[in-house]
């Protein structure tokens, strides 16, 4: 069985093109492959167990404290999550473990949630963002507009005199 | 506490905008959003330097890849970075990455002639792509009586040539600092202040000079008409606690009390010029909604599952 299974990683690195990148993990296959998205490829792997899915590890490359940080945060403010954490096996790898454990409902399912609800939270940032630019570029125009006209009623009553 | 809901809408306030400095707060969130804003700004937020150099003829004081280091270090203007393609993942060029999609051309040529010495500058390099120029450091063009200079690169003196041709490219922070646009972004929480008044009123006019005087920076002051300590500018506070102890070594501690709201952020952020200060907090914003978006989607796994299964009974079977 092992033997089949070393084979089968051999078969798809040779058949799959380089642009997809599989991995196999032995206790869940969970596989992650990207097509065209221009920020890359992102493998994630659930160390997780087959028969309770409420407590998983999640293992993810190419991030760092960023998102750790703030998933680990809105996590924790979830009544359903009754743990979660992060760690980072060792600096020089570019690599999370993000570890959630919840009160029955599965963690991968509560994981996208939270991503779901930070995108929310950026998508909303960003356009009270925009909106504050608006708004402060509005009234500076206003405020210049009143500057030039005092400045240009006081050239003329300079001038009259 | 019971009841609050999971979501929190954060709220901004824009206290200064120009073109690469950007003042602005930023409330009801947590620290963990903050920093990653922060951190996303400077490491992940694209830009487009020079990375490539080919050089045909450099008879200067310095030796190649100086000149070379110091070229990719020039901040370029990168509204297009976004929407650009990293040249590892162009599949229009034939894989050397210097097609029109991925890259921006740039070529310079100076020669001294004269026996005065010849600066060569950030604008004496001449891009392929209008819309991706040296960055002009040039808005207070009053100041300057000179004409407008750009970043001296290399200074050549009589007989002494540079000629070479660089190739621009997309990348991010965490890769090279030369693809960093923030020049500093800082953030930190928003004080507030009390002071208790009662106390306040059995100090003499001496020890409360003294005790504003005591904060390094300015944020207490007497109101000239009423003869009461003020506060004038709470944020000047950067939470040294030398007012605190201060009012100790007066014998009155609890004078003033400053807490730290938690959800209330004020940022500062200077950019390099590559991008203007508002576009790079929207692109950090963009950037880390990428991001999320990758780890989410990374779990839809399920057919890819199935896909195994089969692939590997076919293995095992035949």
């Amino acid at each position: 069985m092992k033997v089949g299974r070393y084979n089968l990683i051999f078969y798809l690195k040779i058949c799959f093109p380089n642009d997809y990148w599989i991995q196999f993990h032995p206790f869940n296959s969970f596989v992650s492959w990207f097509g065209d998205l221009e920020i890359g490829l992102k493998e994630t792997m659930e160390h997780g167990s087959f028969t309770d899915n409420s407590a998983a590890t999640f293992s993810l490359t190419d991030e760092d404290h960023t998102i750790a940080n703030a998933v680990r945060f809105t996590l924790n403010q979830y009544p359903r999550v009754t743990f979660c954490g992060y760690s980072i096996p060792h600096p020089s790898e570019a690599r999370v473990n993000i570890r959630v454990q919840t009160t029955g409902d599965p963690a991968r399912e509560v994981l996208k949630d939270v991503c779901q609800n930070l995108m929310l939270m950026c998508r909303h940032v960003r356009c009270t963002f925009d909106k504050a630019v608006e708004d402060f570029k509005a009234s500076n125009a206003v405020k210049a507009m009143k500057i030039d006209s005092q400045d240009s009623s006081g050239d003329d009553s300079e001038e009259s005199e | 506490m019971e009841g609050i809901s999971y979501q929190r809408f954060p709220k901004v306030k824009i206290r200064e905008l120009k073109d690469d400095y950007a003042k602005f707060e930023l409330r009801d969130t947590d620290a963990s959003m903050a920093n990653a804003l922060r951190r996303v700004m400077i490491s992940e937020v694209p830009t487009i330097a020079i990375d490539l150099v080919e050089i045909e003829v450099n008879s200067s004081v310095l030796n190649d890849e100086f000149i070379a280091h110091r070229l990719g270090l020039i901040p370029l203007t990168s509204e297009r970075a976004m929407s650009m393609r990293f040249s590892r993942d162009c599949d229009a060029c034939d894989g050397d990455g210097q097609c029109e999609f991925c890259s921006v051309e740039f070529h310079l040529r100076a020669k001294c002639i004269s026996d005065q010495t010849l600066d060569v500058t950030s604008k004496d390099l001449y891009s392929s792509d209008h819309t991706v120029v040296p960055v002009d450091f040039t808005d207070n063009a009053g100041y300057d009586s000179t004409e407008p200079r750009g970043i001296i690169i290399v200074k050549l003196r009589r007989g002494q040539e540079l000629r070479l041709r660089a190739i621009a490219r997309k990348g991010i922070g965490k890769d090279h600092a030369k693809w960093s646009p923030a020049a500093t972004v800082t953030f930190m929480y928003e004080p507030e202040i009390h002071i208790n008044e009662d106390l306040m009123e059995s100090l003499t006019l001496e020890e409360k000079l003294s005790f504003v005087e005591s904060s390094p920076t300015k944020v207490f002051d007497i109101d000239p008409n009423t003869q009461q300590v003020v506060v004038v500018d709470p944020e000047a506070y950067t939470y040294d606690d030398e007012v605190l102890k201060k009012a100790e070594a007066m014998g009155k501690p609890g004078l003033v009390e400053i807490y730290a709201k938690e959800d209330s952020f004020i940022f500062t952020v200077e950019s390099t010029g590559a991008i203007k200060a508002s576009q790079l907090v929207l692109n950090a914003i963009e950037i880390l909604k990428q991001k999320l978006d990758a780890v989410r989607l990374s779990e839809d796994t399920v057919e890819a599952d199935d896909q195994f299964g089969e692939l590997g009974a076919h293995m095992q079977g035949g």
